[in-house]
């Protein structure tokens, strides 16, 4: 009798938990034996994936799609284990698959049925996914009346139906007002989407034709995987494609293994992150959601004896009603991007890159609240990505303990504004452009980092054509040059970051909000490696009844760079009502004419600044990639433009002399460890303590009293001491 | 791809052109990197004891006797390997608005209220060994702690003379610290 699909799961799974290897292969017997055909196999897989992505850019409309390419296409075994994964997005592999899997599991065989030509959709992020905007399409594969795999694409969304402001509200904290939700509905019979779920799309969204022309998309690429599957079935047998799918995880399983144990150190390594969400002056009616937290994410990570990996998140803080809560599934997708941008980059990552690894996260806390279900999902980025940006930081130090100091790369979250308002075109729609690809990458301990391009969830990011983005948004792009004031110093130091610039044009009744992909604001991340500091804070300025017409009508300069941050060109070249909203803003209006800003801070450098090449100096002098003030203040270096010459000189002699000086200046300003130790433990046994810390330990400590005992011993406070609750 | 020493000296000091450090990031591992560096870096200090594991930028884990400690290619030493070597290191503290303004001027900075830097520096050198950015209070972080004897048993094949269990010893500083806290009020 043929097994349904909910056994084969059970039965893959219980064979990984009894061998440790996937579905109990402890050979991989198809794959060694024929290394060749083995190797045209899978390269015919990745190449119909990738050719799949590509279709879909041609098809769909958007420029999420078209300019920044955030999708990707995955290919399932029948139980729902990723076996291969096109470019672009890579948080979805395994999201992807519990969507599958979620399905299976909950009868959808049975009593919804999947018969060949099904379409289904899935974005229901509470059971599995990143937020709602990003949609799965998927397509089961037959092969003579037996389901033999599933390809699945995702797309992320410029609108999925969310409460305005925007497709990633911040202020909306109840599942409800974040956007339409599938879960697995049968959306499509036949290889076409049904008459009333393409109506239901044309009533539910204000961009339903974006929506409904990147399914277009999706499903041409789900068609296309299908009929290079069916190709590669009738090529090399059913049995063949069934032995070397799985033998594919379980190789990726072991060469996992084999790049930890080669290019890392076993042993405990610790970081910490901090997410701060300002949610009193939100406009939501529900009042819980009323409070500002800062939530606190201490971070163990093991790197055990065999290789297997373990990320440990005891002492994290509590979940709370905002939209920026993860989830176990979106905790594995970033994972998964982090793994691909930085392990597993031959192309070959699928299940079996994550299969080393162990994520425990503390049930109630906001890596895993008990019920996701009542809650919104938007920008679950903002604590991932911050989250993962400081573990490849911790990773970095693994490799250069390892020797593999050229592998080390580092990622920062990104912001920008978000809206809702009618557009050029007079069409209510929420406005809303990325701001990938405008972070620097962290540096190596061999180089300077990525000037502008790094970004954690794709390696392969794209801010796209301004051009493109001015015909959708109501905006004029107002720069696209490097802020020198970005970098995290160093003896090699970040890339450095384009701030965002626009001036609101030609739309009317604009609300700004933002798009939070980041959870650290007045907290700088711990991101600096080996004397490398963290870039800054994020500088979001909005500028209201400014001159912008007057100073074109004169020919004067607008804002096209953030300048000195503490005397910004913005400030002192337009006349304007200037705000300066945080990270995740209360909604504001903006008006033509007005200029949003966000000028960001790259994540960190490598090594003392004062050992900096001189000659690496007066490069980026050379590049308006530094400043003389820079130069000085941070690495010692006198620097002078040379007018005759046009060149800019550096004056070795004076730049030792005022590097003797400042390494001085640091020994006389510094105190032995213990006696800042004593100090902060007075201060923390008196609680001079800002209320929001407080509570953010207070909260950490009411779910793991592991976290409050170590706390405490650290500090040497009394068993009693607990933070006070404001 | 093994790296001739040349070459593996020269990437290490940021010597390499970009074309040549993208080929060695693409090109499968070297197996061997691992003890190649470490004969370059025993090579470059100017102090006997063996290298067990560089830590970072200046800092090395080194055999010493018996013992495994801390210690600055300056030669300043920072004690057993499993005490945080954080602690016993000069700490320059940022905490407030002007000296977080030093670093990072106008809006860049971070709060002050929130937020604190510490900069650890060596204090036979004071070159600066790392910049930590937490949230106020929170305890000083261990970055790594290695698993020598597991690395070099297990992973290299090559034991260690005298196999040490790798568990935090951090806190019988704090110990100490705290008792001498105690002495000097009482």
């Amino acid at each position: 009798m043929k097994k349904s699909l909910k056994e084969k799961l059970a039965e893959s799974r219980q064979a990984y938990a009894a061998t440790g290897c996937y579905a109990g292969l402890t050979e991989l017997r198809l794959l060694r034996s024929d290394p060749i055909k083995a190797e045209l196999f899978h390269s015919r897989l990745l190449a119909a994936l990738i050719a799949g992505r590509e279709m879909t850019k041609m098809i769909s409309g958007s420029p999420y799609v078209r300019e920044v390419a955030e999708l990707a296409i995955g290919l399932y075994t029948p139980e729902g284990d990723n076996i291969a994964q096109s470019t672009g997005i890579q948080a979805h592999s395994r999201p992807m698959g519990e969507a599958i899997q979620w399905m299976i599991e909950s009868d959808w065989e049975e009593k919804v049925g999947i018969e060949p030509g099904d379409l289904f959709w899935f974005n229901e992020c509470s059971i599995a996914g990143m937020h709602p905007a990003d949609v799965y399409d998927i397509l089961p594969i037959f092969w003579e009346g037996e389901l033999v795999a599933w390809v699945c694409t995702v797309i992320m969304e410029m609108d999925i139906g969310a409460v305005s402001p925007g497709c990633m509200p911040a202020p909306n904290v109840e599942r409800a007002t974040d956007g339409v939700r599938f879960a697995g509905e049968k959306v499509g019979v036949r290889d076409t989407l049904r008459h009333d779920i393409v109506m239901k799309c044309e009533m539910s969204f204000d961009m339903a034709d974006m929506f409904l022309l990147d399914r277009k998309g999706a499903i041409a690429a789900n068609l296309h995987v299908r009929r290079e599957v069916e190709k590669l079935i009738g090529e090399f047998g059913l049995e063949w494609f069934r032995g070397a799918t799985q033998e594919l995880i379980e190789e990726e399983r072991r060469n996992q293994l084999a790049r930890l144990r080669q290019r890392t150190i076993p042993g405990r390594y610790r970081s910490v992150a901090s997410f701060e969400y300002y949610m009193a002056q939100q406009p939501t009616s529900w009042l819980p959601a009323k409070r500002d937290v800062i939530r606190l994410a201490p971070m163990e990570t093991r790197i055990e004896p065999w290789g297997r990996v373990v990320l440990d998140f005891e002492g994290a803080g509590e979940w709370g009603w905002h939209s920026f809560n993860a989830t176990p599934s979106g905790m594995w997708g970033c994972l998964s991007i982090g793994v691909v941008q930085t392990l597993s980059y031959d192309g070959r990552a699928n299940l079996g890159s994550l299969l080393p690894f162990e994520l425990e996260l503390p049930r109630g806390s906001v890596f895993n609240p008990e019920d996701t279900r009542p809650l919104a999902q938007a920008n679950i980025w903002a604590t991932t990505i911050e989250t993962f940006s400081s573990w490849t930081t911790t990773l970095s130090q693994a490799y250069f303990m390892r020797g593999f100091r050229e592998e080390m790369l580092g990622f920062r979250s990104a912001y920008s504004i978000a809206m809702m308002g009618y557009d050029q075109y007079g069409q209510r729609r929420p406005l809303l452009a990325a701001c990938t690809g405008t972070i620097g990458s962290a540096a190596s301990a061999v180089r300077d980092g990525l000037d502008p391009g790094a970004m954690l969830p794709t390696p392969e990011v794209d801010r796209g054509n301004a051009e493109i983005w001015e015909t959708f948004v109501p905006h004029f792009d107002l720069s696209h040059r490097l802020d020198p004031y970005s970098a995290g110093a160093g003896k090699y130091r970040s890339g450095l970051c384009m701030p965002i610039m626009n001036l609101i044009h030609g739309g009317r009744e604009i609300v700004g909000s933002a798009l939070v992909s980041g959870g650290a604001y007045g907290i700088l991340p711990n991101l600096g490696l080996s004397g490398g500091y963290p870039g800054g804070k994020l500088i979001r300025a909005v500028l209201h009844d400014t001159n912008v017409d007057q100073l074109i009508a004169e020919r004067r300069p607008l804002v096209h760079e953030l300048g000195h941050p503490a005397d910004p060109d913005y400030a002192r070249l337009i006349d304007a009502h200037i705000s300066h909203p945080h990270h995740i803003p209360e909604p504001f209006e903006l008006a033509n004419g007005d200029i949003t800003i966000d000028a960001h801070g790259a994540p960190g450098g490598f090594g003392d600044p004062l050992e900096r090449d001189l000659e690496a100096i007066r490069r980026d002098l050379e590049n308006g990639l530094t400043t003389p003030e820079i130069a000085a203040r941070m690495y010692g270096a006198e620097a002078r433009y040379d007018e005759r010459s046009q060149n800019w000189w550096i004056d070795e002699e004076a730049s030792a002399q005022r590097r003797k000086e400042k390494r001085a200046e640091r020994l006389a300003r510094a105190v032995p460890a213990r006696a800042f130790w004593a100090a902060r433990r007075r201060q923390l046994e008196t609680r001079e303590i800002h209320p929001l810390i407080s509570e953010m330990y207070a909260s950490s400590m009411r779910l793991s009293e592991r976290f409050a005992q170590e706390f405490r011993a650290f500090w040497a406070l009394p068993a009693q001491w607990r933070p006070e609750v404001p | 791809m093994t790296l001739s020493l040349e070459d593996l000296a020269d990437l290490i000091d940021g010597r390499l052109p970009w074309p040549q450090v993208k080929a060695i990031v693409s090109a499968p591992k070297d197996d061997d990197r691992f003890q190649r560096l470490l004969g370059i870096l025993q090579g470059r200090v100017k102090w006997p004891e063996r290298i067990l594991l560089p830590l970072g930028d200046h800092l090395y884990i080194v055999e010493k006797g018996d013992q495994r400690v801390v210690k600055c290619d300056c030669g300043q030493e920072f004690g057993d390997w499993r005490s945080n070597w954080k602690l016993q290191a000069l700490v320059l503290v940022r905490d407030d608005e002007a000296s977080l303004q030093e670093i990072w001027p106008g809006r860049s900075a971070p709060d002050a209220k929130l937020c604190e830097v510490r900069e650890y520096l060596c204090p036979g050198c004071a070159t600066l060994l790392k910049v930590e950015a937490t949230p106020f209070g929170y305890p000083i972080i261990f970055d790594a702690l290695p698993d020598l004897d597991v690395f070099y048993r297990e992973w290299l094949g090559a034991p260690l003379a005298h196999e040490i269990a790798s568990e935090d010893q951090s806190l019988a500083t704090i110990r100490q610290w705290s008792a001498e806290l105690k002495g000097s009020i009482t």
